[in-house]
């Protein structure tokens, strides 16, 4: 959306000491916190279908493991950067931290594009990238997950690789297993599920019934398509889902003023997200441009696609209708367009809280897997909705109590957490 | 109704965790309705309470036990996203469809409420139904579905929440239960309409050891269909037991008095009849070691002791007498050895504990809020020292519909040309008049082992009958919806739910009188059976040869169905209690 070259790090970095301002930081935690502590950079060689080798650049950033083994996803991405990764892997951090599960933040990618890639070629990076790494990485140090364009396949190829090197079975390496291999029950939902629980708080703080709220979702992936089901559960209304197009290169919004139907959209959904833009017509959808998720007159906006997607250019077409924002994906909101959304006054439930859902149910499957003992749903949603719930409550009565925007709550509670652990371990 | 409108949800407290504290509060998660048992104690927390002054019962303290319900919505939510109509609609097993329920998944929504209470409570608690036809003035459903008690005690807050989300399944699976399936059908409702709401609620008890009860619990009504003890049917009728109130509401022995009579017995032939016939048995949640895992099962935390162990506990300091065989008499109390017989004599007799007044002013009280008679279940808890403080839960309340169109029956009527039955002992009123159909006991001997087959023979009949939507006249020999089968047939209501009337012949040395507090009781009332009582060697007879001379239609072993071209008339004079049924 934006045209604007956008360096998430730097952005990252800008989040931080605007929040270590407020919590008075001294120098040398600043300094810690601000820079990822580990950074490994590595090729992984990959004799390709055709016979050639091709050498794949590998990344995992350890951001701090203060409170505990890094956490975070592994990206497959042909513009991966560097600066990315070293950004995700700072707001693993503090997601694990604003949740209080006891964690660090890690970030890992591989610049590649797995749609041009055969499955044994994936394959052969994802057992490369173990090689590589598996000295650093553990379910004592450092636990992987699945993120952009990895899934688990990926994950139990990883895993078995580990598995093959240490000789014994250590399920929690990795998170994102499907269910019956090590995985969660709940996990498909969770951070779908997490976006509601948060929104549902909010709407309790402002004394708001959800059966009063409609929503407008800007994505059709499984975080918006797990959000819209809870919040339609919960009484609300979703009446415009944003998708990208693969074939047309481009993203449509889908307005039904009589709500949004996730489970029959997802009939006419292709494997990249897509929606059948005909079919949809046909079920009484009106077909829009993609920003048109963002102009809708409704209570409540989650963005959950993709990062920088509410920019200081597109932040004035907000209806004054919206009352909240939930940030399902990561990073969708730019700085400008915080400052537009804090003097509107509109309530802000920040991506690291907002989308914790997910990094919360992947500790779950990885205590899981390190007891080899697994949970009913019941139990993991249970326990997912009370860990998000106290969170969001932590951070809206310290934004109450100090007159905070919700971000920069958010950052001070989770910040504050992780450079206690760093002081109470005498690092700093 | 006024009762409805007094429940609505905005009058009610919506569930929070931030002020959940476990003291007194009645709330709600959802959206929807929260059933008929809980629209009665919400009305009663609201109309009932603030009228009864804090020093009025010097020293017991009347509270609606803590309480949160999930409402009607929720169980859609649950319905529908784990597909269970399909099984819950089939004939399945109940054990099956309990299984199917039990790996279904609350919505998402809700887990995390749950999960806070197992959090936060450590006391047992009662998983109870409150459905849409459940507890309705005319829909009588009183112990159709499911409840499961649970210790709630464990230390891991993880196995606490897995018993609790397993009770709510229990619960919500019993709507689908055989019993239920046919009562609902025999009501005339559809299965398929039914909604539940589910009571999540703090069980009044103390813990006793590995044991957690009262050391009273009660069912008082503010009608008395039996006239004994020389007291009025509106002087009401009390039963008290000790222990949790599944003994009464079971139809398991229990004490039996008129609020205007504390004093008088119950009719009992003698000393020895009452020690016979008074309570030695009591249900309690077991607080000890965890029972074989049994999800299916209602009682599975449940345990049940005998009066040994409640002396053990020190928990019958108030309840009972104690027989004294060398001068063949009751001394009050426990000051001496001997056999204990619950009478409640020390709180009936003397008076200390002003539990009678409290329960005759709250008879009275919810009649008036009501404007009908009703039930009333309490829980009560005593100082284990001096009786006092004590705490009086309150647990349902439920309207009792009483018939009052006038029926004159004269004596010499019992005894005209034509008669096939004739009592002065019949519960009821008014005039029957459409009964083609006679199901009636073969036998007059009765031995224990058949009670069971009978009652399954009972049931098909019934079956049959009720989905053809014809009513019936059932003659059986010893008490009907007995918990203990030498006294008679331990049937459900729902397996004799069609009958229309039921003619109870006693066994001879059986006492014939009933369990007034059952469950099977309220709904043979609530259904408007008439209820003929024959003592075994009684004035009036059934006129067996007549029965016999019809012409069967079906026959087992033990059972016979006739059909009869003529219907039958029925005649029954609530005032009297007198009652006739004329062959045509």
């Amino acid at each position: 959306m934006s045209s604007k070259a956008f360096n998430p790090f730097v952005m990252a970095q800008a989040q931080f000491d605007k929040a270590a301002d407020f919590l008075n930081l001294d120098e040398g935690t600043r300094e810690l916190l601000r820079n990822p502590m580990r950074e490994y950079h590595f090729n992984i060689p990959v004799r390709m279908d055709d016979g050639k080798v091709k050498v794949f650049r590998g990344f995992r950033v350890q951001h701090n493991d203060a409170r505990g083994p890094g956490k975070g996803g592994i990206r497959f991405h042909p513009h991966e950067t560097i600066d990315t990764v070293r950004a995700l892997s700072m707001w693993m951090t503090w997601k694990c931290a604003v949740v209080d599960i006891p964690l660090g933040g890690s970030k890992g990618g591989v610049v590649c594009d797995p749609h041009n890639l055969s499955a044994r070629e994936q394959e052969q990076i994802c057992r490369g990238w173990v090689r590589q790494l598996a000295r650093n990485i553990g379910p004592e140090t450092d636990v992987p997950a699945p993120d952009v364009m990895t899934n688990a396949q990926h994950m139990l190829w990883m895993l078995d690789e580990y598995e093959a090197i240490y000789g014994k079975k250590m399920p929690g390496l990795i998170t994102g297993k499907p269910v019956g291999l090590g995985g969660s029950l709940g996990r498909t939902e969770a951070t779908g599920f997490g976006v509601i629980y948060t929104v549902r708080e909010a709407l309790k703080d402002m004394g708001i019934k959800p059966e009063d709220t409609t929503a407008s979702v800007q994505g059709f992936g499984n975080v918006a398509q797990y959000a819209i089901r809870l919040y339609n559960q919960i009484g609300g209304k979703v009446v415009c889902a944003s998708c990208w197009d693969q074939n047309d290169q481009t993203s449509y919004s889908f307005r039904r003023k009589t709500g949004v139907d996730p489970d029959a959209l997802i009939t006419i959904t292709d494997r990249f997200g897509g929606i059948d833009k005909s079919k949809a017509a046909e079920m009484g959808y009106e077909i829009l441009p993609g920003e048109a998720w963002l102009e809708q007159e409704v209570d409540i906006l989650v963005p959950a696609a993709i990062e920088n997607q509410i920019t200081g250019e597109n932040a004035g077409k907000m209806k004054k209708s919206v009352r909240i924002i939930a940030e399902g994906a990561n990073g969708p909101t730019t700085p400008e367009a915080d400052k537009v959304i804090s003097e509107r006054g509109i309530f802000l439930i920040p991506d690291f809280l907002a989308n914790a859902g997910g990094v919360t149910c992947s500790y779950f499957e990885q205590v899981q897997s390190n007891m080899n003992y697994f949970w009913e749903k019941d139990e993991v949603l249970g326990k997912l909705d009370l860990k998000m719930t106290s969170a969001f409550q932590a951070v809206s009565e310290l934004a109450r109590k100090r007159k905070l925007y919700m971000r920069d709550a958010a950052y001070m509670i989770s910040i504050s957490r992780v450079a206690q652990a760093c002081k109470d371990r005498g690092w700093v | 109704m006024e009762r409805q409108k007094g429940a609505s949800l905005e009058k009610l407290t919506p569930f929070d965790r931030k002020l959940f504290d476990a003291s007194g509060i009645f709330t709600y998660i959802g959206s929807g309705a929260i059933g008929g048992k809980a629209q009665g104690l919400a009305f009663i927390k609201e109309t009932l309470l603030s009228r009864i002054s804090p020093d009025a019962y010097r020293g017991i303290k009347v509270t609606i036990p803590t309480l949160t319900v999930l409402t009607t919505d929720i169980f859609d939510n649950f319905m529908r996203q784990n597909d269970l109509y399909d099984i819950a609609l089939s004939g399945s097993r109940d054990d099956q469809i309990a299984n199917a329920f039990l790996k279904a998944e609350l919505p998402p929504d809700i887990v995390g409420d749950i999960r806070s209470i197992s959090m936060k409570y450590h006391s047992p608690l009662a998983i109870r139904s409150s459905s849409m036809f459940e507890d309705a003035m005319h829909e009588p459903f009183a112990g159709v579905y499911g409840t499961k008690m649970i210790p709630n005690n464990q230390f891991d807050p993880d196995s606490r929440f897995r018993v609790l989300v397993e009770a709510i399944k229990f619960v919500y699976a019993s709507t689908f239960f055989k019993e239920a399936k046919e009562y609902i059908v025999t009501t005339g409702q559809r299965v398929e309409n039914e909604k539940m709401a589910v009571i999540i609620q703090e069980i009044v008890g103390l813990r006793f050891g590995r044991r957690f009860y009262p050391q009273i619990s009660g069912v008082a009504r503010s009608y008395n269909f039996y006239r004994t003890g020389g007291a009025n049917p509106e002087d009401g009728i009390v039963n008290l037991a000790l222990g949790l109130g599944k003994t009464i509401v079971d139809g398991g022995k229990s004490w039996n008095y008129s609020p205007a009579k504390p004093r008088a017995l119950p009719p009992y032939n003698d000393l020895k009849d009452m020690l016979k016939s008074t309570q030695t048995e009591y249900w309690a949640v077991n607080m000890g070691k965890p029972p074989e895992y049994d999800p299916m099962h209602e009682t599975e935390y449940l345990v049940t002791g005998n009066l040994a162990d409640a002396e053990k506990d020190e928990a019958l300091r108030f309840l009972v007498s104690t027989f004294d065989p060398q001068n063949e008499r009751l001394m009050l109390g426990m000051s001496v050895p001997g056999p204990r017989v619950l009478t409640f004599a020390p709180i009936l007799d003397i008076g200390d504990i002003p539990l009678n007044n409290l329960i005759g002013d709250l008879l009275g009280l919810c009649e008036e809020i009501f404007g009908h008679h009703v039930e009333i279940e309490f829980a009560v808890t005593l100082d284990r020292e001096s009786g006092l403080p004590a705490r009086f839960g309150f647990l349902q309340v439920r309207p009792m519909f009483v018939s009052r169109n006038a029926v004159s029956v004269t004596e010499e009527e019992l005894t005209a040309p034509g008669v096939l039955v004739a009592s002065e002992d019949v519960l009821g009123n008014g005039i029957i008049g459409n009964i083609h159909d006679v199901v009636y006991m073969k036998t007059d001997s009765f031995v224990e082992k058949e009670s069971r087959i009978i009652a399954s023979h009972l049931e098909k009949v019934n079956h049959q009958l009720a989905a053809e939507g014809k009513p019936y006249l059932l003659l059986v020999y010893g008490r009907l919806g007995t918990s203990d089968p030498p006294s008679g047939i331990p049937v459900g209501w729902w397996q004799v739910s069609g009958a229309k009337v039921i003619v109870e012949l006693a066994l001879p040395g059986v006492r014939t009188e009933l369990s007034q507090g059952s469950h099977f009781f309220h709904n043979v009332i609530s259904s408007q059976v008439g209820y003929f009582s024959m003592p075994s060697a009684g004035k009036y007879m059934v006129n067996w040869s007549w029965l016999k001379n019809q012409d069967t239609f079906e026959e087992s072993e033990f059972i016979r169905h006739i059909k009869l071209k003529a219907p039958l008339t029925v005649r029954i004079d609530g005032t009297s209690g007198r009652g006739v049924i004329y062959h045509g």
